[in-house]
């Protein structure tokens, strides 16, 4: 498999942050992608167009599903939001992602060095 | 969603996504806009932010395929359209693979039909062969040496035995050509009758389509069993695919046979190339004419085994077994009272059993050799096809490196790229395939043709099966990575700036790939050549071979005495006198003559012994014989050196004469006039009464083949030897046409009931004889002129290339007062050492090469001087000749509208 996403995320982390975004309310691409900037403080360099191949991965699975609507703006957008199937999945991957991220924690934590 | 779902709704979901993304850009501009940005900056910020869009898309989209296969299919749209955009380069390209292709399957069906199509029959590996089968007719002496014929006891002898095969057959290995009155028809027809024992049908796993087959009852009762198995083919034409025909009464020579089964269509018997009308048993020998009488002698060896090996019994096993109770059987041949020297020979006697599966075939053993170089040849041409098309790929890739720098450029990657590529020359392969595969089935037949060398075409099926299929979707799988890989690597590893702004870049001609695969192909053209001149060099030669005889003007007859009940006593004798008077009577005809044999037809070898013998005879003292009537040597033109010839005088009751050729003098009387004395045929142990009064010497001939040694040779008149002779020659002037009507007529005026077949001519025979030697000069001829002119186009092609690229060069160098002749020149020097650094690398090629050709050329040497020099200097001639169009369109070239060009 090719792959040509050069991102600094591990694999599956921009997924968990979306369903993350969407479950506390439904979203259209743009909107998401300006509160994933905003919320991370510009933290994480994600680049925007990342976001469509990820939101399309989410719709095959079923996690998400979209429709079209009007946005505040006043465009025509696609709004993006979390079905049953991916409101489980967002909580067994954040606490996968905890438990892993506890462990990494413990590794890297300040002790006998 | 299902996948079947989604298949159908995709269009609209990628609609749907461009708009999104559309959208996503628009808002993003918008805002920026808003917040103070001027427009333009805004679009680059807002596309700098999402990133590159193409392939964005792109990536989304794969989520709902399947990568690969989808990719696959995109590729061969896109390949599809590529190649219908450029119609000259598909043309060329395809037309030269299909050439290349199509022969490569031809000269393959050709060898699967001859030498690697199993028989179709029931497991045929579990059968095996005693003795590899490439003789044929009767051996008479006690078995020394490795073994292929045997007796009919001896066959029944391992049939009762089953402790290692499950079954045996045999089958006679001279063919029964009679002729045969079926129902109450009033004219006798031919028919080809196989003899083979009752159980060849069980042992192959043969089953009739009608009617039933033989069983082993059949092999019980000497001239007990007159039945017969028709053939599918023999049943179709002769009955129209009558089912009535079982129980038809078939009359041939003093027996009525019934027809008691048909065998199904794809059964042809056991010898490929052959196809029998009807088999009949064994037990029928006597009195099938000519009624061999061999069912009960134990020397009259004439029979093919094959028998089927019992489940986990090991060729090994087997053989072992089976020698153990051939030797058993010598032991009884020789006696209780053997001579040393018989213990000696049987000592040495031996079965090898060779696979079986195959069947038997003389053609195989003829021409295993020459359709083996032939496919080397053939699959050398289309290696110079591939680096022809290698070659114009790399071109058209340097005219392409704009279109794949923008490919790339947005984003595919260096292996897309290659992966696109690959489709293309893999579409063109199969387009070439398609196209080869029926420019073969076409051509197979004229090969079979060419391999038949006869009035009548071999019954053969050259049509593709599935193994020739096979083998060309192989070759068409094969062929483009090799022609295409390099091309494609190459193509894929641009720099892209540079090919964005320039366009055209490095020429080809500079590329080092491209100057080696020129000179592949004129190094393996040259091969070629040398090949198909030694080949052409033998075929002279063998056409210049002395004969011996005249084998011009005269016509060569099969007439069969047998099937109208002539048996073998003085009144064939009579008979075969008479129809010799009448026809030399016919106007027209010089001298006519009955033979045992003629040129190419068969042999007869025995031992001689003479009391003043050479000491060089004593090991190997075998010679020719040839039984023939009084006008033989007048017919065939055979020169008389010495004495006499057969004549009125040498009657039945009369001294038992022979006339010998010079060889025979020369070994059996050495230094002294054979003329009035005497030698024995048989050998020192034969009986007196075989000692024959040589009255006459001939000039040597050629008896069997073209290529043979000196054969020490002696005739015996017919009228002192009575025996069926099985050819008539009529040596006559004119025209043949009305001859051979008038001929036939004499002959019925003899006896209207006698067939007369096989009309031919003794110079078509010595053509047949060499028809081996003719098949592989005439084709490797084609497939080397099809490589030199691919190899021109080749260097043409190159060099018109490097013209185009170099054309402000040489204005420059034109503007700076260079010679219309320096131009010319400085081109064809181009194009000069790349067919030198060829036709060096092919000279050394053929030096290592040619060597496996040896057993197949005739008086000249592998590495012959005068066809290596001729061939290396005519390539280069017709190289440079390549190179002049290109050249003296350089020579052409206006410095100022070059210079403009630039």
């Amino acid at each position: 498999m090719r792959n040509r996403e050069h991102r600094d995320l591990f694999p599956g982390a921009l997924e968990m942050m979306i369903l993350r975004t969407l479950k506390r309310q439904p979203l259209h691409g743009y909107a998401l992608a300006q509160y994933i900037k905003q919320t991370s403080n510009d933290l994480l360099q994600i680049e925007e167009g990342s976001l469509y191949p990820a939101l399309q991965r989410l719709l095959k699975e079923e996690l998400v599903k979209a429709e079209w609507g009007v946005s505040c703006t006043n465009r025509r957008v696609r709004i993006y939001r979390l079905t049953a199937a991916g409101t489980k999945h967002l909580e067994r991957e954040v606490s996968r992602f905890e438990k892993m991220l506890d462990g990494i924690t413990r590794v890297l934590a300040p002790g006998e060095l | 969603m299902s996948w079947i779902q989604q298949l159908f709704s995709r269009r609209r979901l990628y609609d749907e996504l461009s708009e999104e993304i559309r959208a996503h850009l628009d808002e993003k501009i918008e805002e920026l806009v808003a917040r103070g940005m001027p427009r333009k900056e805004a679009v680059a910020s807002a596309r700098r932010d999402l990133g590159n869009l193409t392939l964005l898309e792109e990536d989304s989209r794969a989520v709902w395929r399947w990568p690969s296969a989808e990719d696959f299919f995109m590729d061969i749209r896109y390949g599809l359209r590529t190649l219908a955009r450029n119609p000259g380069f598909t043309a060329v390209a395809v037309l030269t693979l299909a050439l290349g292709i199509g022969a490569n399957t031809a000269i393959f069906s050709l060898m699967n039909a001859v030498l690697l199509r199993s028989l179709p029959v029931k497991n045929p590996s579990q059968l095996v062969l005693f003795g590899a089968s490439k003789w044929g007719g009767i051996m008479d002496e006690v078995p020394s040496r490795s073994w292929q014929l045997f007796s009919f006891p001896f066959y029944r002898d391992v049939q009762a035995d089953k402790s290692v095969f499950t079954d045996v057959t045999a089958m006679e290995s001279m063919s029964n050509d009679v002729h045969g009155i079926i129902g109450q028809s009033s004219e006798s027809e031919a028919i080809q009758a196989r003899l083979v024992s009752g159980t060849y049908f069980s042992t192959l796993g043969v089953h009739p389509i009608l009617g039933r087959t033989f069983t082993e009852d059949d092999d019980r009762i000497p001239g007990g069993s007159p039945v017969a198995v028709a053939s599918y083919a023999w049943w179709k034409r002769r009955f129209g695919g009558d089912p009535s025909i079982i129980g038809k009464k078939m009359s041939v020579g003093p027996t009525v046979y019934t027809v008691i089964g048909v065998a199904p269509a794809e059964f042809f018997g056991t010898t490929v190339g052959e196809s029998p009308d009807v088999w009949v048993p064994l037990s029928m020998q006597e009195l099938l004419p000519p009624g061999w009488k061999g069912l009960h002698d134990k020397l009259f060896q004439s029979l093919y085994i094959i028998a089927r090996r019992k489940p986990g019994v090991s060729v090994e096993q087997a053989q072992a077994n089976l020698n153990l109770r051939f030797q058993q059987f010598l032991h009884e041949i020789i006696g209780s009272r053997p001579t040393q020297k018989q213990l000696d020979d049987i000592q040495r006697a031996f079965i090898e059993l060779t696979p079986g599966a195959l069947g038997i075939s003389r053609l195989r053993a003829q021409f295993s050799k020459p359709l083996r170089i032939l496919m080397a040849a053939v699959g050398l041409v289309l290696l110079i096809a591939c680096t022809n098309i290698a070659n114009l790929l790399l071109a058209r890739a340097t005219n392409r490196q704009r279109e794949i720098a923008v490919r790339m450029s947005i984003g595919a990657g260096r292996m897309r790229v290659i992966r696109h590529l690959m489709t293309e020359s893999f579409l063109l392969a199969t387009l070439s395939a398609i196209l080869g595969f029926a420019f073969a089935t076409w051509t197979s037949k004229l090969l079979l043709l060419m391999v038949s060398a006869g009035a009548q075409t071999l019954p053969l099926s050259v049509a593709p099966d599935s193994r020739v299929l096979l083998f060309t979707l192989l070759v068409s799988l094969v062929t483009p990575l090799l022609f295409g890989m390099a091309p494609a690597w190459r193509a894929a590893r641009i720099e892209l700036n540079s090919s964005l702004k320039n366009g055209l870049s490095a020429a080809p001609v500079h590329s080092p790939l491209a100057k080696a695969l020129i000179v592949a192909q004129v190094a393996l053209s040259l091969v070629l050549l040398i090949g198909a001149g030694l080949f052409l060099r033998t075929l002279v030669n063998l056409a210049n071979v002395d004969m011996g005889f005249n084998k011009n003007s005269v016509l060569l007859f099969q007439i069969e005495p047998a099937s109208v009940g002539y048996k073998e006593d003085s009144r064939l004798a009579r008979l075969y006198e008479q129809i010799e008077q009448r026809v030399t009577a016919v106007p027209g005809v010089q001298a006519a003559s009955f033979s045992m044999f003629t040129f190419h037809q068969g042999s007869w070898s025995e031992d001689a012994w003479a009391q003043q013998e050479s000491p060089e005879v004593k090991s190997n003292r075998e010679i020719l014989y040839n039984k023939v009537g009084t006008g033989f040597f007048s017919t065939l033109g055979l020169p008389l050196v010495a004495g006499r010839t057969f004549d009125l005088r040498d009657t039945a009751n009369s001294l038992k004469v022979a006339v010998i050729n010079e060889t025979m003098a020369r070994r059996f009387f050495p230094n002294m006039s054979p003329l009035g004395r005497t030698f024995r045929f048989g050998g020192p142990d034969a009986k007196l009464e075989n000692d024959r009064t040589v009255i006459g010497v001939v000039k040597d001939a050629k008896y069997m083949s073209v290529k043979e040694r000196r054969w020490p040779a002696a005739y015996l008149p017919y009228s002192q030897e009575v025996g069926y002779l099985w050819d008539f020659e009529v040596r006559y002037s004119g025209e043949a046409g009305s001859v051979v009507a008038a001929i036939r007529e004499a002959i019925r005026q003899v006896d209207p009931r006698i067939p007369v077949t096989g009309v031919g001519t003794l110079a078509e025979e010595v053509d047949r004889s060499v028809v081996d030697q003719r098949l592989t000069a005439q084709l490797s001829s084609v497939f080397s002129i099809v490589a030199v002119f691919l190899a021109c186009m080749g260097i043409y092609g190159l060099m018109s290339y490097s013209v185009v690229h170099r054309r402000n060069e040489i204005g420059i160098r034109m503007a700076l007062g260079a010679q219309h002749g320096q131009v010319l020149r400085l081109i064809l020097r181009q194009g000069f050492l790349l067919a030198a650094a060829g036709v060096a690398v092919g000279v050394a090629l053929a030096f290592v090469l040619t060597r496996f050709l040896g057993s197949l050329l005739f008086d000249v040497r592998p590495v012959d001087p005068v066809t290596f020099v001729c061939v290396a200097c005519l390539l280069m001639l017709v190289s440079l000749a390549a190179c002049y169009l290109p050249a003296r369109r350089a020579m052409r070239v206006d410095p100022v509208v070059a210079l403009r060009y630039e």
